[in-house]
Order: structure tokens, then C-alpha cells, then sequence
């Protein structure tokens, strides 16, 4: 096949790729993250570059006609016949999300001082040792040397493969018969032999999210955090939503391996990171544990995941058997061990669980709810007694998808709205300053509310303030103008439409409604949860205020929410750490009670009530109603 | 030994809606009508207050497309909308009239405002009691015909329809400026049917000018969800809950004469028996079922099915307590 060079622009990225690839795909694979939440496929216009000159062939797409006329393209319709430059405008690309910047998490952060239920018990240690030297008459093989003096020095019984057995002759007498001997415990399966002094030993704490990867390195001697990275998933290039990335794995030649790899090159990118930073060697990592979603690990490890998404909706494992890295294919020492956490159920995964034992909600006696808030909502309400888990199709919504002009938060995103009912001003807060280019959950969130209390819309989200400036009609009823794009830094006008507001309101109302399914199964009120804790990267800028007034979160004091943080990074972490923790990572998921919501007809009861700002039972939620009569008496 | 009797003590009550106005109150009705007030579960006098429900009956704008053996009840006013709510009134005794201005349809007789007005005037005239009427079903010409009513019939407290989730706020802005009650129509939906009660009440018309009608199933077309859901919104009022404390409203002789078991020939289903008795016994049942669920204004259309109705309701409002 016709081979043609590409370049990018501004980056001067060069490279060849197959007649008829799209720019999407080049992209991708010159490292360039392009935004594309459609997946490739058209719809969601992001993906624009211009074609400087070259031949190429445009399928399509949806494009505003004004940037057509400027000569620009979407990547993704954008076929590639022969050998071309392109350049890439800087609103393509993906730019730092939020979440990296920093974890406002009030949970410990440090894990310098590890909780007493988990102790520092690495699940790798390592071990010094003074061999005597062989000679004629002490003349045991190499492998009993080491074997015999583990065992009469240590107390260990252990064993050794064959890839370390190869080096082993020399290492013994290169180190002088001094060696320091990394093996995984509880197995005791030796993992690294090197010369006493020189050996450090490294974990790596990984969340593969559905969105974002985050890593990072702790030094299993101290069990200090030693660096942290973060980046986007590169799988978002086959999709934003999980279920775009398991039709692509399953419907597309190679698609499988092609999230597969692109999984591996967004965690080995991370890792090269991590490791140079620190100057760390990929040996010296012995171990990994990782969190995240059912689909998200069966992607990782090659695993079709058609069956997940079919009713019964069963994974291919939901407990993983021990797997070293190399077969993973981590950059990390070979041998290492790799523990991925056990999933409760299809859409209750190891992320979930790895966030259940950072909380340490199974160590406490009061009642606590832990929730992600993400694409698919999960829940976990429970005590030292019990647990039970939810997970409610809440839609990606909050995370900026599937909203006109939602975005996910990153500069130029919008995250507070406020509305001035008088004047009818408007005063935007835009994520690192300047024009606003979308807006994102907490921004929605925010909107949301304003929208509601200045009486532009009822409580259903219908526009009732019709004759408001800024409201006006479009082909599906009204939208309501946050910037007009003079003002934008798309040169489009951002809007929030009555479309939106819906699908807002069903992903507020399926969170509520799971916590509200939950709390009816074990036949528990809301104020007997102690405390409610919020997990993953959108509870960090999520106005708890705003939250309850849309009825997003249930109407409790503002001092029983806990932000977690990265919950299931954290979890991974102190797996690591401690193997009492891993150990409970498994015990829980197996004990974890799943409610699947999609059988019955509690959770949809609980849905439709809750389709309403901030709940149909407006009983619910006190505090609102007080704010409201308070406020008419200062009118008086 | 004595036995001890136990009673549910309720927390609230069904709100009282008043419908029509007489002169003093500003409009020409001979007498007003009461809904609700229930502090009890239907007909547990023993418990409580126990209103009795109102029979209306349906009046078309146009000859309406119903069975042959019903429409010969009306037999020489079906034309006529004025006699046809008289000849009700004072020959089959009905508390209420139900106009139904189908021909406002604009997939139908297309008729303009003005017309349906007239009806709705001439019917005024023609009749004391107070009146209930509802549009055509289709929103836009619905919006524009219900606001000329209402400011055509200013004073008279008519009881308008329907108000929905998607399209209240004409409705409710006509009620406010006119005077009159409306019918807060929700699709067999709880939740709903209360959330459209908090959106018209938060436009400050208040809570004792609306009539639910959450949409009923007639017999054997699914008349356990609608019994289930207003059993729902009973004990609810009777809990307290204040925004589904308001009577009801069921559209009895529109389900029941859909059902294919009230209307077929006897001849195509001779084992079903005589299809005039027939139609009047599935409106009769329809309505009995709605009435032991808390129906407080039945709509119906025979008045043999009517006749039989009063007769039951007069057997059910007889004290039982002890």
C-alpha cells in the first residue's frame, strides 16, 4: 500500500502513514491528543485542523460552515492521499485537565502515616543476605546457595524463576555473594536479586480512568509517595464513553488491540515520566496495583468486553488471577507483580472498590455512602457490617459530554454562573481565566441552580421566562445565552438549551435516585448516613451548595460531605503498601452486596420523582424550602 | 367483650374545590358545587369526612363519532349543544356539564375561536350548573381557545382543561386573570401528577382551584394502574402531603366507550350478550372501580350508566360508622 509522509504543524512532527488514514488516526499515532468525543466519527466537530497543503479527501462531518470557509477540516474526515502538512490550531488539542493540577482531597493525603487497619506490609519486600562463597568442598549449585541461606537467614522459603536464574551465576559474583533479594510476599516468589546497596524498590499505584490515567511511584521501603503523574486516556481518541470504545473493540479489525495499546501507551508513557523524574529504573519497580473500571481493565488485558454490554452483562472475570508485567505489558521490571482490583459487579468495578478501602468505610460503625460521580454513577452505603453497591446510568453529562457546549474542565471551561435577576447580567468564572470555550460540570451544576432561582426555567427545567434578553428559541424549544460569541473564544455563541437542561436533570435525578434506591433496600433514611463521601476528579470542584439545591446530592448538613479526592488512585496505593489492604480489596469484593437497579421497579420510581428541581418530594430537601420563605420575609 | 374498634386517624384532608359561581359571586350559575374535603379513605365515614361525588356529564361542540346506541339517548339534540346539556341536566340529573370542545380540532371541524365560544356561552345559558370544559387535545389551537374562554366566561369559576407538564403556563396565566379552577392533567404518573400540582401552585394560583386527573384506564384496559395511583394519591392527602391533597378528576365514559367490549355488536360476539346493557354495565363499572378509589367528579356519558352511578353513590354515602 501507498505509503505518504505527514507533517504536523506547529509541533513539526513528522511521520508516514497508509493511504486513505484519517488525520485522526495520524494524529494519534504522532502523539498528538486530538479532542474527539465523538470517537472519529464525525459528530462532535472538535477534532478541526486546516490542511496547509497536500492531497487530501473530506468525507464530511459536522462543521460549522463559517470555519469551513476558513479553510479548516475535522481530523477525523480528513482522508489522507498523499504527502501532506497540517497544522493543528491549539483549541484541538486536549489541554491540561484539572484534574492533575492538584487533589483538594480532605482525606489524609499523606500516606506516610498509614492507618492502623493497614500497616506498612509491603507487597514486596526486600531482604539482604551474605552468602559464603562455594568452594571445592562447599560446593552446593547457585540456586541452593541462595535458596538454603534465604531460608536459614530469613525464615524464608522461596522460589525462583528461570528468567532470573539466567543472570543469577553472575550477579552473585559480581555483588561478592552480597546481595539484597526483592520477593512478593505471601507467595514468596523471589522478584529481583542485585548487589546489597545498590537495590531500591519502587510500586506503582496506577487508576486507569475512563477519562483520565493517573500514576504514581512510592518507595515500598518508607512507603513514601515519591512522584504522581496524570493524562488524558488515550482510548478517547476511539471515543469519550466506554460504550463507544467496546462497540469499536468488538465491531473494528484490530480494535481490541488498538485500545489495548493505546491503554499501554498512555501507563507506559506515564511511567517513563514518573521514572525519569525520580531517576527511577523500570527494574526497580517490583510492583503495580491498578484501579479501574470492568470494561477499562478488560480492555487493558486484551479481554473482549462484548459481554458486558449485552444483558446479563457478565465480565470475563471479576476477581483477576496473578499476572506479572510483562504479560500485562507494563514497562516496569518484568517480573513484577500486578494486582488489579477485584470488581463487585459489571458496573460496580476494582475503582470502586480500591475508593472503598481508601475510605475505610468498612472499618467504621457509623453509616457512610461513598459515590462517584462519573458516567455511570456508583454508590457504596454501608458500615464495619455491611455494604451494599449501586451503580445508576447518571450519562456523562457532569463530565461535559452530551451538552451543546459542554467541555470537560480544562482551561477555558466556565465553572460558575452568576445571574443577577435584576440587571440581568451575567458574570462568568472561566477555568484559567480569559474568553470561555464551553462549559463544565460544576459550571452546569452552578447554571442549573441560577437558572432555576432567577425563575428562567420551572422546577421540570421547562423556559418559562421567555421574554427574558437572553433567552431564545431554537429548533427544540429555548436556550438561554452564557456568552455570545463575540465574546467566545470559539466564535460561537455558548448556550445552554432546554435539551441540556433535560439531560441534566436525568443525570442529577439517576444519582439521587440511586442513592434513594439504596437507602429503601436496606430500609435506612437519609439522615441516618453519618457521612457522605465524594470520590473521583469532578468531586473536587463540585459547589456542594449548588449540588443540593438542583438535588444532585441528598439535603444533609454541608459538614457530613467528604471530599476523597482520587479515591481509587489512593486505594491503589495503599494496596501497595500494605497487603492487609489488598486483602481486604478482595475480601470486599466478594462481600460487597450489588443492587442492580435495572431489575425492578424501585429505582425508576425513585428516578421520575426525582426528574424535578431539586426533588418531587420537595419534603426532601428542608433547607431549600426555609432559604425560600426566609427570602420572602426579607422582601417584606 | 366489646371489640375495639381500631380508626386511621388522618393528618390532612382532600383540599375543597368550589366550581361555578352564582350571580353574587360574579357569575350566573344557579348554584355552586363542592368538591372534596375527604378527611378519610373513600366511603370510611367511620373514619371521617367523606364527600360525595359529582356526576357530570359530556357535552360535545360537534355530533361526536360514538355508538349508535349511545348517541340515541341524545337523539334530536346532538346537534344541539345548549339542549343536549339541558335535556342532562334536568331529564338525566347531572351535577355537573362536561363541554368538550372537540371541534376546535383542527384535524376535525376545525372550527374557529369565535364558534367554540359561542358554544361555550349558549351552553351557559342554557344550563344552572356549573360547568367543566376541555379543548380539543391539540396544544397550539388549545392555548389560544381555552385563554378566550376563560376571558368569554370571566366570573363564572368554570372548571378548565387540561393543564400538562409540558404546556401549563397559558392555562394557568387564563385561570389567574379570569377566575376559574383547572384540571392538572398528568400520564398515570405519581410523580408527575404532583409535580405538576408544585409548578401550577408556584404561579400562585392556588391549591383549592385544581382538579388532578391522572389519567385513568377504563375496565379492562389497565384500570388497576389508575385504581393503585389514586389509592397513591389519597393516602398521600391524607398524609399531609399538600400538593396531592386535590379531588379528582376521571374521564370515565371517553375510556370506557374506547373499549371494544362496550360498543361491539352482539351479532359479531354473540356470547357477550346484548351490546346496549353492555356498554352501560363497562361505564357503570368503570366508574364504581374509580369511585372506591377516590374519584371525586365522574365524566361520564350514558344515563342509564349515570342513573345506576347516583344510585350506587346514594347507597355509599349512607353513614356507616359506628
Amino acid at each position: 500500500m501507498q505509503q505518504y509522509t505527514v507533517t504536523f504543524l506547529p509541533a513539526g512532527l513528522n511521520l508516514t502513514v497508509t493511504a486513505g488514514s484519517s488525520v485522526l488516526t495520524a494524529a494519534a499515532q504522532a502523539g498528538l491528543a486530538l479532542k474527539s468525543s465523538c470517537g472519529g466519527s464525525g459528530t462532535c466537530g472538535q477534532c478541526i485542523i486546516k490542511v496547509v497543503s497536500g492531497q487530501v479527501q473530506l468525507t464530511g462531518g459536522n462543521l460549522a460552515a463559517q470555519l469551513k470557509q476558513q479553510g479548516y477540516t475535522l481530523a477525523c474526515q480528513t482522508l489522507i492521499y498523499g504527502d501532506v502538512v497540517l497544522e493543528i490550531p491549539a483549541t484541538s488539542l486536549l489541554a491540561e485537565h484539572r484534574v492533575f493540577v492538584a487533589d483538594k482531597g480532605r482525606l489524609p493525603d499523606s500516606l506516610t502515616e498509614l492507618p492502623a487497619e493497614y500497616p506498612l506490609q509491603p507487597v514486596c519486600e526486600t531482604v539482604s543476605l551474605k552468602l559464603p562463597e562455594p568452594s571445592l568442598t562447599e560446593n552446593a549449585c547457585d540456586m541452593d546457595r541462595l535458596l538454603t541461606n534465604l531460608q536459614r537467614q530469613k525464615g524464608l522459603k522461596a522460589e525462583v524463576g528461570l528468567q532470573l536464574l539466567q543472570n543469577l551465576p553472575q550477579t552473585l559474583r559480581d555483588s561478592n555473594w552480597q546481595v539484597e533479594v526483592t520477593y512478593e510476599t505471601e507467595v514468596n516468589r523471589i522478584l529481583r536479586i542485585a548487589a546489597a546497596g545498590s537495590s531500591r524498590s519502587y510500586g506503582l499505584a496506577i487508576d486507569l480512568g475512563t477519562t483520565t490515567v493517573v500514576a504514581s511511584l512510592l518507595d515500598l521501603s518508607n512507603g513514601i509517595r515519591v512522584a504522581r503523574k496524570g493524562t488524558y486516556n488515550r482510548q478517547a481518541a476511539y471515543g469519550d464513553d466506554l460504550i463507544s470504545r467496546v462497540i469499536h473493540a468488538c465491531e473494528t479489525n484490530d480494535g481490541l488491540d488498538a485500545l489495548r495499546q493505546s491503554a499501554l501507551t498512555t501507563i507506559n508513557g506515564l511511567i517513563e515520566d514518573l521514572l525519569v523524574e525520580v531517576k527511577v529504573a523500570p527494574a526497580e519497580v517490583v510492583a503495580a496495583t491498578i484501579a479501574g473500571n470492568t470494561i477499562m481493565i478488560h480492555l487493558l488485558l486484551g479481554i473482549s468486553p462484548k459481554f458486558i454490554r449485552l444483558q446479563p452483562y457478565i465480565p470475563a472475570a471479576a476477581e483477576w488471577p496473578p499476572m506479572n508485567a510483562n504479560e500485562v505489558g507494563l514497562n516496569i521490571n518484568p517480573l513484577a507483580p500486578v494486582y488489579i482490583f477485584p470488581a463487585v459487579a459489571s458496573y460496580v468495578g476494582g475503582d470502586i472498590v480500591a475508593g472503598v478501602i481508601f475510605s475505610q468505610m468498612a472499618q467504621n460503625e457509623h453509616l457512610n455512602l461513598f459515590i462517584d460521580i462519573g458516567t455511570n454513577g456508583e454508590m457504596v452505603l454501608g458500615n464495619d457490617e455491611w455494604l451494599i453497591a449501586c451503580a445508576c446510568s447518571a450519562g456523562p453529562a457532569f463530565e461535559g459530554s452530551g451538552i451543546s457546549n459542554g467541555m470537560r474542565a480544562m482551561s477555558g471551561a466556565i465553572e460558575a454562573v452568576n445571574i443577577d435577576p435584576q440587571t440581568n447580567t451575567i458574570e462568568l468564572e472561566v477555568i484559567g481565566g480569559g474568553a470561555p470555550a464551553g462549559i463544565c460540570g460544576s459550571g452546569l451544576i452552578d447554571c442549573l441552580a441560577k437558572l432555576r432561582r432567577t425563575g428562567v426555567i420551572d422546577r421540570s427545567g421547562n423556559f418559562i421566562a421567555t421574554d427574558n434578553p437572553r433567552v431564545r428559541p431554537n429548533d427544540e424549544g429555548y436556550e438561554f445565552v452564557l456568552t455570545p460569541a463575540s465574546e467566545s473564544k470559539t466564535g460561537q455563541d455558548i448556550v445552554i438549551t432546554s435539551a441540556d437542561i433535560k439531560t441534566l436533570i436525568r443525570s442529577k435525578g439517576a444519582v439521587y435516585a440511586g442513592i434513594q434506591s439504596l437507602l429503601k433496600t436496606v430500609s435506612l433514611e437519609l439522615d441516618a448516613i453519618d457521612k457522605i463521601i465524594i470520590a473521583g476528579g469532578f468531586g473536587n470542584y463540585l459547589n456542594i451548595a449548588n449540588a443540593v439545591e438542583i438535588g444532585l446530592l441528598p439535603d444533609l448538613p454541608p459538614e457530613k460531605f467528604v471530599f476523597a479526592g482520587n479515591a481509587a488512585l489512593k486505594g491503589a496505593e495503599l494496596a501497595l503498601l500494605s497487603r492487609p489492604a489488598w486483602q481486604q480489596a478482595l475480601e470486599l469484593a466478594r462481600k460487597i452486596t450489588y443492587l442492580e437497579l435495572s431489575s425492578g421497579n424501585l429505582f425508576m420510581e425513585e428516578f421520575v420523582a426525582a426528574l424535578f428541581l431539586p426533588h418531587t418530594r420537595l419534603e426532601l430537601f428542608p433547607s431549600l424550602v426555609d432559604a425560600k420563605s426566609n427570602g420572602h420575609r426579607q422582601e417584606n | 367483650m366489646a371489640v375495639q374498634i381500631l380508626r386511621e386517624r388522618s393528618r390532612g384532608a382532600v383540599q375543597k374545590v368550589v366550581l361555578g359561581a352564582t350571580r353574587e359571586e360574579g357569575g350566573t350559575r344557579s348554584h355552586t358545587v363542592t368538591v372534596g374535603g375527604d378527611t378519610a379513605l373513600p366511603f370510611h365515614h367511620f373514619e371521617g369526612e367523606v364527600s360525595r361525588p359529582m356526576l357530570a356529564m359530556e357535552v360535545q361542540d360537534v355530533v361526536p363519532d360514538w355508538p349508535q346506541a349511545l348517541k340515541n339517548c341524545f337523539a334530536g339534540v346532538l346537534n344541539d349543544p345548549g339542549k343536549w346539556a339541558k335535556k342532562c341536566v334536568d331529564e338525566y340529573g347531572a351535577d355537573l356539564i362536561y363541554l368538550k370542545l372537540e371541534g376546535a380540532s383542527p384535524e376535525g371541524a376545525n372550527k374557529s375561536i369565535e364558534q367554540c365560544v359561542a358554544v361555550v356561552k349558549e351552553v351557559l345559558e342554557a344550563v344552572g350548573v356549573p360547568l367543566i370544559v376541555v379543548g380539543c387535545e391539540d396544544l397550539s389551537k388549545d392555548q389560544e381557545l381555552l385563554a378566550a374562554v376563560a376571558e368569554a366566561a370571566r366570573g363564572e369559576n368554570l372548571l378548565l382543561g387540561n393543564a400538562e407538564q409540558d404546556n401549563y403556563k397559558s392555562l394557568v396565566t387564563a385561570c389567574l386573570a379570569h377566575n376559574h379552577s383547572l384540571i392538572a392533567r398528568s400520564p398515570l404518573d405519581i410523580n408527575i401528577c404532583k409535580q405538576l400540582n408544585i409548578l401550577i401552585n408556584e404561579m400562585n394560583l392556588s391549591l383549592n382551584r385544581i382538579v388532578i386527573d391522572p389519567s385513568i384506564g377504563g375496565l379492562g384496559y389497565g384500570i388497576e394502574y389508575a385504581y393503585s395511583l389514586m389509592e397513591r394519591v389519597r393516602l398521600g392527602a391524607l398524609q399531609g402531603d399538600k400538593m396531592l391533597s386535590l379531588p379528582v378528576i376521571c374521564t370515565i365514559g371517553d375510556e370506557a366507550w374506547r373499549a371494544k367490549e362496550a360498543y361491539a355488536a352482539a351479532i359479531d360476539y354473540p356470547c357477550w350478550g346484548d351490546e346496549l346493557e353492555r356498554g352501560i354495565l363497562w361505564e357503570a363499572l368503570t366508574a364504581m372501580t374509580m369511585l372506591q378509589a377516590g374519584a371525586h367528579i365522574l365524566l361520564m356519558r350514558h344515563p342509564q350508566a349515570v342513573a345506576k352511578v347516583r344510585e350506587a353513590i346514594d347507597q355509599l354515602m349512607n353513614d356507616n360508622s359506628y
